[in-house]
């Protein structure tokens, strides 16, 4: 199934207003600047927008419209178009900024946005998993990364400590 | 490191960073292959006979 139609699912729930702001992120995010590397889910970050009288971010909303549509859910995923996709508030001020600051793109003509590399590495450095830090690895390779804006991230996230230990880990020596 | 393992590694990064310039679009078409052949491999039957064995 092409990703694009996925897109345009979304984009239209951006358009009649259940969502705001969304970002691409995870793997598939991770691939707007890095070789395709494999992932069955696409991770979308994602402003709900707020129920009425509310301060609570709920998802609830966007799973009622695709479901009315037919679209089925499988666990915390809902399967549009033949992706299952996640939708993910953001948690933290990490995660907001990231969707704030997410690079408008395309895919074949659908307009889309990604999280940024050095903000995708931030999350990646947070969330903390083996394939997170495969993955932050594969961005130091790369050298798609910018050093200043990485660490200016890293600074106001309190991250700093978490990147020096995971240098000490996997960077020392390969320089 | 021997001179061919050395050249092994040097592909391996060159194809990668041939990957990684491609248009997001063609990255994506790409993925979706993967994903494809990951379900293909989830879904078959000797893969589940060794995932009982274990």
């Amino acid at each position: 199934m092409a990703m694009k139609t996925t897109l345009e699912v979304i984009n239209r729930m951006q358009a009649e207003g259940v969502i705001g702001k969304y970002a691409i992120g995870g793997a598939v995010g991770a691939t707007f600047y890095l070789e395709p590397s494999a992932t069955l889910d696409i991770d979308i970050f994602v402003a709900p927008k707020n129920t009425q009288g509310s301060s609570l971010l709920t998802v609830a909303p966007i799973y009622d419209y695709l479901t009315s549509r037919g679209y089925k859910t499988e666990k915390e995923h809902v399967v549009i178009e033949g992706w299952p996709v996640q939708f993910l508030p953001p948690g933290d001020a990490l995660d907001e900024e990231a969707l704030q600051q997410a690079v408008e793109t395309e895919v074949e003509g659908v307009r889309t946005w990604v999280i940024t590399a050095e903000h995708l590495v931030a999350m990646a450095l947070k969330t903390a998993r083996a394939k997170d830090f495969t993955r932050i690895l594969q961005f130091v390779e790369s050298g798609v990364l910018d050093a200043d804006k990485l660490d200016q991230i890293l600074t106001r996230h309190g991250l700093l400590e978490k990147w020096e230990q995971f240098g000490v880990k996997f960077l020392r020596g390969n320089a | 490191m021997s001179h061919w393992m050395r050249k092994v590694l040097e592909s391996k990064r060159a194809t990668r960073q041939r990957l990684a310039a491609l248009p997001f679009s063609e990255k994506l078409k790409l993925l979706e292959k993967l994903r494809d052949r990951s379900l293909a491999i989830a879904r078959s039957p000797l893969r589940r006979q060794q995932h009982h064995k274990v």
